[in-house]
């Protein structure tokens, strides 16, 4: 697969005249394929708006390399802006005075795009993006949704091979951000773009990315396939259902064995969650819970969505 | 091709801005124009009517000229400054700095942009001062366009530093306020009777301006050492703005405020 964007040991020191420095990204590196849609997670303060702010030109890197389709976009900016489109955090991105419509010619226009040229494709984007109806007006009368869904057709308008998105849900709405995400998963199935997208809605990121990159105190904690993560942390999840109350010896002989198990129970059972290395330990519970007057009723695997997983490996207690 | 475009693009959206909120661009024409009437009746009162003079301050002509001049340097200068201020809060400062053309090309084309409407609406107030001063002065447009383009460009330069100290330092509206009166002052500051003033922007370039208008001087019979001296002035000053920008805007990107406001 050819990569389109290359992040090698990128560091981006923040200096203070008072206090001490900030390290926001410390020597990252990963490469996103050609026509990837990869997300970006982390905590607040992970790092990952600096990092999509220095690939976009936005912020000066201390050290490191940026390349976008092999332009090295810290030598050559102009260049490599060329490559590269991005929707930053929040519905500021595009002129509230201007309509949908003009707002997209300009930033074409940005792009060095002729309006003859990009007509069809502006026609097409407004619709795409249901904006046909408000096209004639002004962005500061349109919903928080549909300004939000302006500013990513206008980081689409520019034609660029990469597209960078920071927060595109954020603020939104249940409704509208599952609309966008709709969109935003349309664009990633017909493939003809390259998608970097950092997220806190971890359903954005599951439903539309093939692959994450979790940032945690600016360095990359888990780079891995979706599907990958799912699984794994799939095959280590289990539940086992029990009928009636645990009895507070067998609990506590559990704990001291598996501290991060988690034991909680309804009326008439009781249920233990434990995330397991392989089936040793598996089989360790079961020998536990045979030894008191436990009944096991059903042993499953958790389905994780990749919100709890996030959460285990930013705790450190997986991947 | 792609550089005609940007510029097209730039000149199309304050075309639309002028046209969508007349109100705004009408109430300023009108504001600008009370003042006028308020300094030139003001002025009138003192001096008792005058005469026309290509030394400013104490000649009525020598008011509307300044005025204009003025004007043109309020308009310049706050386009730039003001402009990235509200860019930085609208959110689309970062968009227009990912232009593969440079942002460098998007400021001046804006500033040729906004300087061509400008322009049409300072002839608009220059007619009705004109009109209600009944002092009807001398337009030579093939004389004037360049030497206020000279005479400005001294102030986009004031602009250009202003919008990277707002950039980085953002709270600088003051500074912007006082130097309103800080043009007031070179522009009826006479370079002809005070020759360090020629060092400092719009001052030598009111004078010639105010010998085009009144005195009736066509620009090829105006001295070539001052043409010469402004020519380099406005350089200067355009230069040193726009070099002291890039600098701002560099420490900018490096401290990650260019989405801040």
């Amino acid at each position: 697969m050819q990569s389109i964007l290359e992040v090698k040991e990128l560091t981006k020191v923040y200096h203070q005249r008072r206090g001490e420095d900030v390290l926001a990204v410390d020597h990252i590196g990963f490469s996103v394929n050609k026509n990837e849609v990869v997300g970006l997670l982390g905590p607040n303060g992970a790092g990952k708006t600096t990092t999509i702010k220095c690939i976009a030109g936005l912020i000066e890197p201390t050290s490191g390399e940026i390349r976008l389709d092999g332009v090295n976009a810290l030598r050559n900016q102009k260049r490599a802006l060329e490559k590269v489109a991005a929707v930053l955090e929040g519905n500021r991105n595009v002129y509230w005075r201007l309509t949908p419509r003009e707002n997209l010619e300009f930033f074409a226009g940005l792009q060095g795009l002729p309006v003859h040229r990009v007509k069809n494709y502006i026609d097409e984007l407004i619709e795409l993006f249901a904006l046909k109806e408000k096209q004639r007006t002004p962005a500061r009368k349109l919903s928080r949704g549909m300004q939000q869904k302006l500013a990513v057709a206008c980081a689409l308008v520019k034609q660029t091979e990469v597209l960078l998105l920071d927060e595109p849900t954020l603020g939104l709405d249940v409704e509208t951000s599952y609309e966008l995400r709709h969109l935003l998963r349309h664009l990633a199935e017909q493939g003809e773009r390259t998608i970097l997208l950092s997220s806190h809605d971890m359903n954005v990121v599951q439903d539309i990315c093939e692959r994450v990159i979790i940032i945690n105190h600016g360095r990359i904690v888990t780079d891995d396939r979706v599907e990958n993560l799912l699984r794994l942390f799939q095959a280590s999840a289990y539940r086992f259902e029990i009928e009636g109350r645990l009895a507070l010896e067998e609990e506590i002989k559990l704990k001291e064995r598996f501290p991060l198990l988690e034991v909680s129970a309804t009326d008439h059972r009781t249920y233990i969650d434990a995330d397991l290395r392989d089936s040793a330990e598996l089989y360790e519970i079961i020998e536990i819970l045979k030894g008191g007057e436990s009944r096991i009723e059903a042993i499953d695997h958790k389905e994780p969505n990749l919100e709890e997983i996030f959460l285990r490996i930013v705790k450190g207690d997986g991947g | 091709m792609r550089y005609l475009v940007l510029f097209w693009a730039l000149l199309k959206k304050e075309y639309i801005y002028l046209k969508r909120y007349y109100f705004n661009t009408l109430s300023g024409i009108i504001t600008i124009y009370i003042v006028f009437l308020i300094i030139f009746y003001g002025a009138k009162a003192l001096l008792g009517g005058g005469s026309a003079s290509p030394s400013f301050g104490n000649t009525l002509s020598g008011i509307v000229v300044g005025f204009m001049v003025w004007t043109f340097a309020l308009f310049a200068y706050s386009d730039l400054s003001w402009a990235m201020i509200q860019e930085a809060q609208q959110g689309t400062l970062e968009q227009l700095y990912m232009t593969p053309l440079g942002f460098g090309w998007v400021a001046i084309f804006r500033v040729v942009a906004t300087f061509i409407f400008n322009a049409l609406i300072v002839i608009l107030i220059l007619f009705l001062m004109m009109a209600s001063s009944g002092r009807w002065l001398h337009l030579d447009f093939l004389s004037l366009t360049p030497l206020i383009l000279l005479t400005v460009a001294g102030v986009y330069g004031i602009g250009f530093l202003m919008g990277g100290l707002a950039l980085v330092f953002k709270q600088v509206q003051a500074a912007f306020q006082i130097l309103q009166f800080v043009f007031v002052f070179l522009i009826a500051a006479p370079a002809d009777k005070f020759p360090l003033m020629k060092f400092l922007p719009l001052s030598l370039g009111t004078q010639l301006v105010g010998k085009v208008m009144i005195g009736e001087v066509p620009l090829t019979q105006l001295p070539l050492a001052d043409l010469l001296f402004l020519l380099g002035n406005s350089a200067f000053y355009f230069g040193l703005g726009f070099l002291l920008f890039k600098f701002f805007e560099n420490v900018a990107r490096d401290r990650g405020l260019l989405g801040h406001y």
